[in-house]
């Protein structure tokens, strides 16, 4: 029965994203920032200055950009926009914790988003010829793993900031700061090996380097993968799964179901 | 006596809304300090509602009829008093009782807005556990009913306000439950599709058996499918008892409708009653019941009529004479 529920969610979820798919074309667009440090660090390259060569560089920042689009989450935009309108209610009504709509939203939606970063993966290759390798499969593999711990991570942060909706009338923009914070400390900005080492030892504890740079590690092949990433993530992520089951109890009692 | 279908205990809700006065110094001061004020949705109403009763529950805009709906299904918490649903805390919303229960709101949707009906209906049945092939019989059961079969395979977005409503519906039903609750279902559709549900509504709760409380401003919604009432004004119970008896306690008053030979002037029928309509050759009277007899023979006495009829008032007058006292 759980299976069918999961099968038909993913199912429908995925139809729905389809009927949004030129949008969801151009919000991978707008995911290109990792190519602009891409040119910054081959021109720093091509000078000399750097670890890597430009065409590492490329492959390095290619594996970034795939992996933050793997982690992409809006779960506190929809899950504040449910409470504030009153749509939460009919989710409250039915035998299902909303919290898996919400997850099967944006499995769906990867589903939209997969294809598109395979053309754009074909384009990258044609524009800079043997920067892409095959990362062979137990790279691969291990990356997909990495990048489903952070992409679950990233949605229960959401989803929490979302919960906040039960306290604060917006709560939506909270999520700002955790990019921030993805985009300094992740990686996103330089590979990880060229900051002081004092911070690197600091960062991994952290979840944020785990989150793009971890499995970017694993698929360039580049930088090395720390195998203690893994647990971090897991860690973090039972962490903020615990805060949102938190946060929903308590939250449940303030709503109002204005609107409904 | 079997136990209740639903239970209200002395149920409140008390709301805590921030208030800001207008333009730039009231937003300083509410971003400085924030002022609350209380608002006593719903104080101490109880009633019971027995497995396969239809209630309409009555109030003007405000009066808390939503938000005692919202404390029944378990949407919202009570303040204090207790709810129950087929013996069980809808707040807990346990999946037993969940798979019992539906709230229908006429001015919300469940349906996903792009995507065909069918296609909510398929999240709606795995939700609920239903298999798709049983699914598919209620859905054509259904349809059938509210006679929305040709549209289930269209976009949400494509369809007409009573086409979307019916839909709405159905959505609603699938898992078949027991427990109706229904907020204005006809909320601004036209006659036909205000009959069709009403209808459907009806033949829905001889089928299976079901309790439904009904809120709704057209008062045909309540006469068609309501033998008893519950009327709340500003959170607190004005009435709960038949139709007949809110009719019988809140109107001493029958409705003398004339039509003249001859128009004569407003003035000249004060002396009879209440004037609702005068002016022209259509007067319509509000007379007190212990004098009507009395009335009838003088209007008949002193003007010369086409045609004269006596009738209960209108529903929605007695209820909005209620609601205009305020009070039993």
């Amino acid at each position: 029965m759980l299976l069918a529920k999961a099968r038909t969610l993913l199912a429908v979820h995925f139809a729905y994203m389809m009927e949004y798919r030129a949008e969801i074309f151009f919000w991978i667009l707008g995911g290109l920032v990792p190519f602009f440090f891409m040119a910054a660090w081959s021109e720093a390259a091509r000078q000399g200055y750097t670890l890597y060569s430009p065409l590492e560089y490329a492959r390095y920042f290619f594996a970034v950009f795939v992996a933050r689009q793997l982690a992409i989450v809006w779960a506190n935009w929809t899950f504040s926009d449910w409470v504030r309108t009153g749509k939460l209610s009919f989710y409250l009504l039915q035998p299902l914790d909303p919290m898996w709509r919400l997850l099967a939203d944006h499995v769906g939606e990867r589903g939209v988003r997969l294809p598109v970063l395979v053309v754009i993966g074909g384009v990258f290759a044609a524009l800079f010829p043997g920067a892409l390798v095959w990362p062979g499969w137990g790279a691969l593999a291990l990356g997909l793993a990495a990048s489903t711990l952070a992409f679950l991570l990233s949605f229960f942060v959401a989803y929490s900031v979302g919960l906040l909706a039960f306290w604060l009338e917006d709560a939506t923009e909270i999520f700002e700061l955790w990019y921030v914070l993805v985009l300094f400390f992740s990686g996103m900005l330089a590979p990880l090996s060229l900051y002081p080492e004092a911070v690197q030892r600091v960062l991994l504890w952290t979840p944020f380097p785990h989150l793009v740079y971890l499995p970017a590690a694993l698929w360039s092949g580049l930088e090395p993968a720390d195998a203690r990433g893994f647990a971090v993530l897991f860690v973090w992520t039972l962490v903020f799964f615990a805060v949102s089951r938190l946060l929903w109890r308590l939250g449940r009692g303030r709503y109002s179901a204005m609107g409904a | 006596m079997a136990a209740p279908a639903v239970l209200a205990e002395q149920l409140s809700k008390t709301f805590r809304v921030a208030e800001k006065e207008p333009g730039f110094a009231g937003t300083l001061r509410h971003f400085v300090r924030r002022r609350y004020r209380r608002i006593e949705a719903v104080r101490g109403v109880s009633f019971e509602i027995a497995p396969g009763e239809v209630v309409g529950f009555l109030g003007p805009n405000g009066a808390g009829k939503t938000t005692t709906l919202k404390m029944l299904t378990g949407l919202i918490q009570p303040s204090s008093g207790r709810a129950r649903v087929l013996g069980r805390d809808p707040y807990r919303r346990e999946a037993g009782l969940l798979r019992e229960l539906t709230l229908v709101m006429g001015n919300k949707q469940q349906l996903i807005w792009d995507l065909p009906v069918l296609d909510s209906l398929r999240v709606n049945a795995a939700v609920y556990e239903i298999p798709w092939a049983e699914a598919q019989h209620r859905t054509a059961e259904l349809a059938e009913m509210l006679g929305v079969a040709e549209v289930l395979r269209q976009p949400v977005r494509k369809l007409s306000l009573g086409e979307r409503m019916k839909a709405e519906l159905l959505a609603s039903l699938l898992h078949r439950p027991r427990v109706l609750f229904l907020d204005e279902p006809t909320l601004g559709l036209d006659v036909n599709a205000q009959l069709a549900v009403r209808r459907f509504l009806k033949a829905y709760r001889e089928r299976y058996g079901a309790t439904l409380l009904l809120t709704s401003h057209y008062m045909a919604d309540i006469e068609a499918l309501a033998e008893r009432v519950i009327v709340i004004h500003e959170g607190r119970l004005l009435y709960d008892g038949p139709l007949g008896g809110l009719v019988e306690r809140f109107a001493p008053f029958k409705e003398v409708r004339l039509m003249l030979a001859r128009p004569a002037a407003a003035a000249a029928f004060a002396r009879f009653g209440e004037v609702e309509e005068a002016g022209g050759l259509r007067v319509r009277l509000l007379v007190e019941k212990d004098r009507l007899t009395g009335v009838v023979a003088e209007l008949l006495a002193n003007f010369e009529l086409r045609d004269l009829s006596v009738d209960e008032p209108p529903l929605e007058e007695v209820i909005g004479r209620v609601f205009a006292k305020g009070a039993v």
